[in-house]
C-alpha cells in the first residue's frame, strides 16, 4: 500500500489533471451527441413540425404519447427484443465460447466464421435474410415444396412472427461479437481449477457452472448492461426489413421516433419520446449501480 | 492414455456443436457468396444454389459501376483520420480513468455519462448538429465526418482501453515515478507501449463501425468526390429493384478488406480484448 | 505515404477542378439517386449536359443522394445550406419547405416566361402555396390497369366495367390457378395507398373524396367504409399475389415477373407500370383506366398526381442562374420528351401540354393513347385523387401504415376512418392542407 500512497502523491493535483487528460474525448463528444441532444430533448415541449413556429405546449406531447396505442405497442415490443437478446445470443455465445475453449484445432476458423455477420454492413445482413426468407425464391419455397407449408411464408410478413424473425436477423449478425468478448474472458481462467475439477470427475456442465462462470462474471455483467443499452436505439434492422409492419407488429420505440420525426414532421411529439429513452437509460444505470453497491463488480 | 482418449472424445463432441453452429452461418453466406458470381439471368431458375455458370465479371461491374477504388480510398481516409483523432483521444481519456483517478467521483460520471450516449439514437441529434457543423464549416468536410466518428465511437474505445490499463502493474509506473517522469511521460513512456493490443482490438472495432457507416456520411458530405465505400451498397438498388448480383459482389468487395484484417490481427485481437475482458 | 500522395492529389485536382469552372457560375441540383435502373446516366446525359451545351455562362452540376433524400435535404435545407435546385418527392415536402421559408418564389419566373402556357393547370397549382408558385412538377402519374391481352383472349374474358364484373372476372381467373393481380410492397410499403386511392377513388368516387379533403364530408361517410371494406375483402381473398403475406413479401421485381410469366393476369400500378408491360415478351399487353367498382359501373377517371418537384433554394446564392435552369426544362418540351421517352415514360413524364407530335412515330401507341386519354379525359373533368400528392403528412403515412392495422384485423375500417378524419381534421386546424384540384 505504501508505493501506491507515494503515487497519489505524486499526482497530488491528480483530479485536476484527470480532469485535463479526459477532456478532448468529452469535449468532442459533448459538441457531437450532447449539445445537439439536449437542445434536440428541448423540444419536447413544443409543437414543431421541422419548419416552421416553434410553440410551448407544455406536457401535451407526453400526455399524448401514453394514449397512443402503437408508441405502447413499441414499447411493449422494445422491451421483448431486450429480453430476447439478453438470453438467446449470450446462452449461445457462452456455449461456444466455452466449447472454442475445449478444442485447439480449427479455433481459429471458428471464431473467424462466429464474428463474420459483425463485418458486415446490417444492410447486408437484412438483404441475406430477406432473399433466404422469401416466399418464392428464398427458404420458405423450399420448406413448400417439400410440404412442410407452416414454414410456407416468410416470417417477416406475418404479424406474430415479424419481430421475432427482425430479432433473428439481428441477434444472427450480432452473437459472434458475445463469442468474441466472452471467449477471451474465458482465457483468463485459471488452469489449475479446472484441473482440480477433472481431479474431483466434475461433469462439462459443472465446470462451467463452478469455475468457468464465476470467472468470466464482470464481463457477463458489461454484456448485459451494453445489451439493454444498445436495445434501446435498436433502428435498423426494423427499419430495413419491415419498417415496423405488418400492422406495427415490429415497431419499434427508435422507428416510432424515426416516423413522427421525418414522415409526419411532428419532430416535437418524436423528441418526447427521446426525452422517455432517455429517462429509461438512466434507470438502467441506476438499476446496475446498485448492483455494484451489492459487490458485483462490472 | 485413457484420458487423453476421453479428452478427444470430449473435443470431438464440442466440434459437433461448434460446426452446427458454423453452419448456421456459412450456409447463408454461402448462397451471398453464390449470387455474387451468378448471372442475373439465373436468380429466378436457380435462386439458392452454386451457379451453373460463373460470371466473375459481376465483380468488374459493381468495382466500375460503383467506382470502388475511389471510395475505397476515401472510407480508408475515414477509417485512418478517425482511428488518428479517437485513439488518441480514448486512450488519454482511458489512461485517466484507469490510472491517475480510478476511484474518483470523475470516473464514475464520465462512465454514466458516455454509456447514456450509447443510448441516443443518431435521429435524434442529426439536425442541431448539422446546424453546429455548417456554422463551424465542418459540413462536406472529412475532418468534420472525422471528429464525429471519433466522438461516436469514443464511450466504447474508452472503455475497451480503460479495462485493459486499469490491470497494468502499478509498479511499473512507481518505478517511472521514482526516475522523475511527469504525468504525460507516465502515459507515453508507460502506459502506451504497454497497452498496444488493445490498441489493435479497439482499431479494429472502430474500423469496423466507420467503414459501414452511411447515415452520417450521406448526410454531411455532399460531394460526389469524397462518397464512402458504404454508398456502394446504394449503387445498385433503388425504390423499385434490386440488383442482386451486383449488390451482392459489391457487398463481398465491401466485406473483404476488414476480413482480411481481422484474419491478420486475429491472434492480437484476441488478446487484447482478453486483458480488457476481465475487469471491464 | 500512398494513401498520402492520393491525398494531395484530390486536394490538388479538387483546387484546379474548382479554378477551372470559376468562370462559370454553379448550379447545384440534388436528385436521388436511382443507378441501378440507369436514370441518373439518363438525368446527366438529358438535362446536365443538355443544359451545358445549350448556353456557357451557367454549368450545372447534379449529384446524386443515395438513400433517404428527403432526409438529407431536409437537414441541409433547415441550416440553410443545401443545393441550388431542391428536388422532393411531392407537395407533401415543397408545403413544408416554402412555409419554413426555405424556398425561393418562382412566381416571378413563371410569369416573365409564361409557364402558365406550359404547364398543365392541375399540376401547376399543386406548387402553389399562399398565392406563389414554388415548385414545378416534375413527373405525372396517375394509377393505371395494364392486362395480359394475349391472356384475355385466350380465355375469352373481357376487362370489367362495374364490380359484379371485376369480382367474377378474379375468381376466373384464379380458377385458372393465377393471381388476378401482380403487385407487393416489400421495398416499398407505399404500395398500400395505392390499392387505397384506387378503391376509394373507384368505390366512393373522386366526388366523395374531394368533399372529404376540402372538409365537407366526414371520412367516416358509408362510402368510405364500403370502399375500404371491398379492398380487404379483395385482399383476403388474394386478388394481390395470391394473399396478404405474399404481397408484403413480393417486391417489384417479383411481381413484373409475375405479370411477364403469367402468374398473373392483371397488373394496378401507377402509369410508370408501362416500364413493366413494355418489357412483355411472347404476349400482347393492353391498358385501362381502372374500373368504377359500383353496381353499375360508370365513367372512369384518372388520378392525379405530381411525383417529384424541383424547387429554388432560398438561401442559394446563384437563385437567377437555378431558375435558368428550370426555366430551360420547361421550354424545352422536345428535350424532355426524349429523355422520357428513353426512361419508357416511367420517369421525367412532365406535365407539360403536349401535342400529339411530339411524340414521335416510334413511340408505342398505346403509351401514347394513354397521354392523349388522360388529356381528354382530365381535361372533361374525370379525375380522381392520389393520396401521396394531396394528403397531408400525417394523413398520408397514416393511410399506408394504418391500412396494415385493418388487413390484419386489429382494427375496424370504421375506427381507422375515424382515425383518418381526426387527422384530417388536424391538418385543417394547423393549416397544413395542400392545394386540391377544385371539381
Amino acid at each position: 500500500m505504501a508505493p501506491f500512497h507515494f503515487l497519489m502523491r505524486h499526482l497530488s493535483n491528480r483530479e485536476l489533471s484527470s480532469w485535463f487528460f479526459l477532456a478532448p474525448v468529452i469535449l468532442i463528444h459533448m459538441l457531437v451527441v450532447a449539445i445537439p441532444s439536449i437542445s434536440s430533448l428541448a423540444l419536447c415541449f413544443t409543437d414543431w413540425n421541422g419548419f416552421g413556429k416553434i410553440n410551448f405546449v407544455g406536457f401535451d406531447n407526453f400526455i399524448e404519447l401514453f394514449d397512443d396505442r402503437v408508441f405502447k405497442k413499441a414499447i411493449i415490443h422494445n422491451l421483448i427484443w431486450t429480453a430476447l437478446f439478453l438470453t438467446i445470443p449470450i446462452v449461445f455465445a457462452l456455449m461456444a465460447a466455452f466449447l472454442l475453449t475445449g478444442i485447439r484445432r480449427f479455433q481459429m476458423f471458428y471464431r473467424f466464421v462466429f464474428f463474420f455477420p459483425y463485418i458486415l454492413a446490417s444492410i447486408v445482413n437484412c438483404l441475406i435474410w430477406k432473399y433466404l426468407f422469401h416466399p418464392i425464391h428464398g427458404l420458405t419455397s423450399f420448406f413448400n415444396s417439400i410440404g412442410w407449408e407452416s414454414l410456407a411464408t416468410s416470417p417477416l410478413t406475418t404479424k406474430e412472427t415479424s419481430l421475432y424473425a427482425v430479432a433473428f436477423v439481428d441477434g444472427w449478425h450480432f452473437w459472434g461479437f458475445l463469442v468474441v468478448i466472452y471467449i477471451t474472458a474465458m482465457y483468463q481462467v485459471d488452469e489449475d481449477l479446472y484441473e482440480a475439477a477433472d481431479i474431483e470427475g466434475a461433469s462439462k456442465w459443472q465446470k462451467f457452472k463452478y469455475v468457468t462462470f464465476p470467472s468470466i462474471r464482470p464481463m457477463f455483467l458489461f454484456s448485459f448492461l451494453i445489451i439493454i443499452i444498445w436495445s434501446v436505439p435498436a433502428f435498423d434492422y426494423v427499419y430495413i426489413l419491415t419498417s415496423g409492419g405488418p400492422a406495427y407488429s415490429s415497431e419499434v420505440v427508435a422507428n416510432f421516433m424515426y416516423f413522427e420525426a421525418f414522415r409526419n414532421m411532428n419532430v416535437g411529439y418524436a423528441s418526447a419520446v427521446g426525452a422517455l429513452m432517455f429517462i429509461y437509460v438512466f434507470f438502467v444505470l441506476g438499476f446496475f449501480w446498485s448492483l455494484r453497491k451489492l459487490g458485483w463488480e462490472i | 492414455m485413457a484420458v487423453y482418449s476421453k479428452k478427444t472424445k470430449a473435443a470431438i463432441g464440442n466440434h459437433v456443436i461448434l460446426m452446427l453452429l458454423a453452419l448456421i452461418i456459412i450456409l447463408p453466406v454461402l448462397v451471398l457468396l453464390f449470387n455474387s458470381i451468378k448471372p442475373d439471368e439465373e436468380f429466378g431458375v436457380n435462386p439458392l444454389g452454386f451457379p451453373q455458370t460463373v460470371r466473375l465479371m459481376n465483380y468488374y461491374d459493381a468495382f466500375v459501376a460503383g467506382n470502388y477504388a475511389k471510395i475505397m480510398v476515401n472510407s480508408i481516409l475515414l477509417v485512418a483520420g478517425t482511428l488518428a483523432v479517437c485513439l488518441t483521444f480514448s486512450s488519454l481519456a482511458a489512461f485517466s480513468l484507469a490510472v491517475l483517478n480510478p476511484n474518483g467521483k470523475s470516473t464514475i460520471m464520465i462512465g454514466i455519462y458516455l454509456l447514456v450516449g450509447l443510448s441516443i439514437p443518431a435521429q435524434l441529434f442529426i439536425l442541431p448538429l448539422f446546424i453546429i457543423w455548417k456554422n463551424l464549416h465542418l459540413n462536406n468536410t472529412y475532418v468534420g465526418l472525422i471528429i464525429i466518428y471519433s466522438a461516436l465511437n469514443a464511450p466504447f474505445a474508452v472503455f475497451l482501453i480503460r479495462s485493459y490499463m486499469i490491470q497494468l502493474p502499478k509498479e511499473l509506473f512507481e518505478a517511472a515515478i521514482v526516475e522523475g517522469a511527469s504525468t504525460i511521460q507516465l502515459f507515453t513512456r508507460v502506459a502506451l507501449p504497454l497497452s498496444w493490443p488493445v490498441f489493435l482490438t479497439t482499431g479494429l472495432v472502430v474500423s469496423l463501425a466507420v467503414w459501414n457507416e452511411f447515415l452520417f456520411a450521406v448526410t454531411f458530405i455532399h460531394n460526389e468526390e469524397f462518397k464512402p465505400i458504404s454508398s456502394i451498397l446504394y449503387s445498385f438498388q433503388n425504390r423499385r429493384d434490386e440488383n442482386y448480383a451486383l449488390i451482392s459482389a459489391a457487398s463481398v468487395m465491401m466485406a473483404a478488406p476488414l476480413a482480411v484484417l481481422f484474419i491478420l490481427f486475429q491472434r492480437n485481437f484476441i488478446a487484447g480484448l482478453t486483458s480488457g475482458g476481465t475487469k471491464g | 505515404m500512398i494513401i498520402k500522395n492520393i491525398f494531395y492529389s484530390i486536394i490538388a485536382s479538387s483546387i484546379l477542378f474548382s479554378a477551372a469552372v470559376n468562370a462559370k457560375t454553379n448550379v447545384i441540383w440534388w436528385e436521388y439517386s436511382e443507378e441501378g435502373s440507369g436514370l441518373n446516366d439518363a438525368l446527366v446525359k438529358y438535362i446536365q449536359d443538355g443544359f451545358n451545351q445549350s448556353q456557357d455562362s451557367v454549368n450545372l452540376e447534379i449529384i446524386f443522394k443515395e438513400g433517404e433524400y428527403n432526409e438529407a435535404t431536409r437537414t441541409a435545407l433547415l441550416a440553410g445550406v443545401g443545393p441550388d435546385i431542391v428536388s422532393s418527392s411531392g407537395a407533401t415536402y415543397v408545403a413544408k419547405y416554402a412555409s419554413g421559408g426555405f424556398l425561393m418564389s418562382l412566381e416571378e419566373v413563371a410569369e416573365k416566361n409564361g409557364w402558365k402556357d406550359k404547364i398543365l393547370p392541375w399540376a401547376y397549382n399543386t406548387g402553389v402555396f399562399g398565392g406563389e408558385l414554388y415548385s414545378l412538377p416534375k413527373n405525372y402519374e396517375s394509377m393505371l390497369y395494364f392486362y395480359n391481352k394475349t391472356l384475355f383472349e385466350e380465355n375469352g374474358w373481357s376487362l370489367p366495367t362495374n364490380l359484379g364484373e371485376y369480382e367474377e372476372l378474379a375468381e376466373k381467373v384464379q380458377a385458372k390457378g393465377m393471381y388476378p393481380f401482380a403487385y407487393g410492397s416489400s421495398g416499398w410499403p407505399m404500395t398500400h395507398e395505392h390499392l387505397a386511392g384506387n378503391y376509394l377513388n373507384t368505390v366512393a368516387g373522386p366526388d366523395s373524396v374531394y368533399k372529404a379533403m376540402i372538409g365537407e364530408k366526414e371520412w367516416t361517410a358509408p362510402e368510405f367504409v364500403e370502399a375500404l371494406e371491398l379492398l380487404k375483402k379483395h385482399m383476403m381473398a388474394g386478388y394481390w399475389s395470391g394473399s396478404l403475406e405474399n404481397y408484403y413479401a413480393v417486391g417489384w421485381d417479383d411481381f413484373s415477373a409475375q405479370f411477364h410469366n403469367r402468374e398473373a393476369a392483371m397488373l394496378q400500378i401507377g402509369s410508370w407500370g408501362f416500364e413493366i408491360a413494355t418489357a412483355l415478351e411472347g404476349d400482347e399487353w393492353g391498358w385501362a383506366p381502372l374500373p368504377i367498382l359500383t353496381n353499375d359501373g360508370g365513367e372512369p377517371n384518372y388520378q392525379l398526381s405530381v411525383g417529384g418537384t424541383l424547387s429554388v433554394n432560398a438561401a442559394s446564392k446563384n437563385k437567377n442562374a437555378a431558375a435558368e435552369v428550370l426555366n430551360w426544362i420547361v421550354s424545352n418540351r422536345e428535350t424532355i420528351v426524349e429523355f422520357t421517352k428513353s426512361r419508357n415514360f416511367g420517369a421525367w413524364l412532365m406535365p407539360l401540354y403536349y401535342e400529339a407530335s411530339d411524340f414521335g412515330d416510334d413511340v408505342d401507341p398505346r403509351l401514347r393513347d394513354y397521354l392523349v386519354d388522360f388529356s381528354e379525359r382530365t381535361g372533361n373533368g374525370h379525375y380522381g385523387y392520389t393520396t401521396w400528392t394531396y394528403y397531408p403528412p400525417e394523413a398520408g403515412t397514416h393511410i399506408w401504415k394504418d391500412m396494415e392495422v385493418v388487413w390484419a384485423g386489429d382494427i375496424t375500417v370504421k375506427d381507422f376512418l375515424a382515425e383518418q378524419q381526426k387527422l384530417w381534421e388536424k391538418a385543417r386546424k394547423n393549416d397544413e392542407l395542400l392545394p386540391i384540384a377544385a371539381r
